[in-house]
């Protein structure tokens, strides 16, 4: 080997090694997208050694990439030399990478992905795709946000109740309800009513009005089991709640077991023109299903109306109605 | 100022149009949810004027988010999606679908705003590029907050440098939100960038 040809071999070598020690993963394509380069992060972190990888069709290992973002990225290096970047936060984790892959139960590394075109001497463009780790990064804004929830959380709870007020509500079924559009998920609204609280407050005086209102607050809020459920005071004697990933079956039962719960409470009510002379509420039930998303608005005249129909049919009962 | 003829002009709005629908699309796909983008009119200015336009009327001028990629072939450009920071936030977090509102853009949303820049500049660069039937070669996006005469002059374009400006529509869930994408170019990229538009009218004419 005259001394060019062993610098040039060393070059590679030093470049090699390089590559297999960076810390992130490095996959080369070739222009039919099938794999060059393989670096040992890749191997650390998908049990897929490298011998077993060069030569190999990308989609043929990744068949669930193709048609989404990576692929159009790949096709943008390719063929427009334009370099594309994946950011965690709207991509999450495409690619099946794990801290320790074979681990049980590991959820995959949160992935910052970048697609650069490479030119190659004597061959058409090939493409880089490097992966970053940014799972501590993740990690971290989603502890600022949970510190910031903490804080607004205070300006998001009702002075007497305790329970979310009103501002919470909004924001909270604006958020669920394009959830439940995204995802393809049905969504429930329980609109809740103390029965003649205005006579109640009559008779009783305001402040144990006021008693009346926390402890039936604080009685059917405990009968949420999910972080994602929640309670609100809507309004005067009126409260709401939102039930995400809830079909009308189950909604129901969550209805009529709230009603129970207000009659266990066993307060008296000498005002209530029902047969028990205590504390009841009536309850007005909608569902939005998944295939017919509705305004928010429209979800919350239909509990309205449910409200409204139960008041009519006598009280301490639950009544459903579909939006719109 | 330079100028395009009324023909050259609506040749060019509607190669933009079609980029920034392909960037909509992409942006559908990523979201679930339908998001659409338009751009009404081009205008060309000096960058002096265009700094003006972003907000610079008040006395306190408004802070603006950009996101740059430099593009070289056919013609130079230094290609900078603009939007005012409030605007920024409501975006990525429409996007997101996030609940918590920080004050500004956390890291991982400026990358976010990187890849929805990405995604814009692009689809309208390479949309011009394959009308064109020319190369050009794209750096990577970079995240900028400041004025807009800072973001303008981020990458140390010349004074005399001339701005492609266009005006973008954003919809996205009842949102409807203006920016701006600008092209800096020098003159003599103008020229080619002339050059190329009238090789497509002439194709595109010929064609007919």
């Amino acid at each position: 080997m005259d001394t060019e040809a062993k610098r040039a071999a060393h070059r590679l070598s030093l470049l090699e090694s390089v590559l297999c020690a960076v810390n992130v993963g490095a996959i080369v394509l070739d222009g039919e997208r099938r794999i060059v380069v393989w670096n040992s992060w890749l191997e650390r972190h998908s049990n897929l050694p490298w011998d077993q990888m060069l030569g190999r069709e990308f989609f043929a290992i990744f068949p669930e990439l193709r048609g989404q973002r990576v692929d159009a990225a790949i096709q943008q290096a390719l063929y427009n030399n334009f370099p594309s970047l994946l950011s965690q936060t709207l991509n999450k984790a495409p690619f099946p990478l794990y801290p320790q892959p074979g681990a049980p139960e590991s959820e995959r590394l949160q992935q910052a992905v970048e697609v650069t075109p490479l030119a190659v001497a004597g061959a058409p463009r090939h493409c880089l795709i490097q992966i970053t780790d940014v799972s501590i990064a993740v990690a971290r804004e989603k502890l600022l946000r949970e510190q910031a929830m903490v804080l607004r959380s205070q300006t998001f709870s009702d002075g007497l109740t305790g329970i979310a007020n009103r501002r919470h509500f909004d924001v909270a079924i604006e958020k669920e309800q394009r959830r439940a559009k995204r995802g393809g998920l049905p969504l429930s609204l329980l609109m809740i009513d103390i029965d003649h609280f205005k006579a109640y407050n009559d008779h009783y005086g305001h402040q144990k009005g006021d008693q009346c209102l926390i402890q039936v607050a604080a009685a059917l809020a405990s009968m949420l089991k999910r972080p994602c459920d929640l309670m609100a005071r809507y309004g005067g004697e009126e409260f709401a709640m939102i039930l995400p990933d809830t079909d009308v079956e189950q909604a129901m039962l969550v209805g009529e077991q709230l009603r129970k719960r207000a009659l266990e409470l066993a307060l008296p009510h000498e005002r209530n023109l029902g047969e028990l002379r205590q504390v009841t509420v009536s309850i007005g039930i909608t569902t939005q299903s998944p295939d017919l998303p509705v305004e928010i608005d429209t979800l919350i005249n239909a509990a309205d109306r449910a409200l409204y129909r139960a008041k009519r049919n006598g009280r301490n009962r639950i009544e459903f109605l579909l939006p719109g | 100022m330079f100028n395009l003829s009324e023909l050259e002009n609506d040749a060019l709005v509607e190669i933009f149009n079609i980029g920034v629908g392909q960037a909509a699309s992409s942006m559908s796909a990523i979201v679930n949810e339908p998001v659409r983008m338009s751009v009404p009119s081009i205008s060309f200015m000096n960058r002096a004027a265009a700094g003006r336009l972003l907000g610079a009327r008040d006395a306190e001028p408004e802070r603006i988010c950009g996101v740059s990629q430099r593009y070289v072939g056919a013609f130079d450009t230094d290609a900078i999606l603009m939007f005012p920071e409030d605007k920024s936030l409501e975006i990525v977090r429409l996007m997101v679908g996030e609940s918590v509102p920080l004050k500004e853009l956390t890291e991982m949303e400026q990358e976010a705003m990187c890849e929805i820049g990405n995604i814009i500049l692009n689809s309208c660069v390479g949309t011009l590029a394959n009308i064109f039937q020319r190369e050009l070669r794209g750096s990577l996006p970079q995240y900028h907050v400041g004025t807009s005469d800072e973001i303008l002059t981020a990458n140390g374009s010349p004074s005399d440098a001339v701005v492609l400006m266009l005006h973008i529509d954003f919809v996205l869930e009842k949102h409807q939100i203006h920016g701006y994408v600008a092209f800096i170019l020098d003159i003599s990229a103008l020229h080619d960038l002339k050059e190329q538009i009238n090789l497509y009218i002439a194709r595109a004419m010929g064609q007919a």
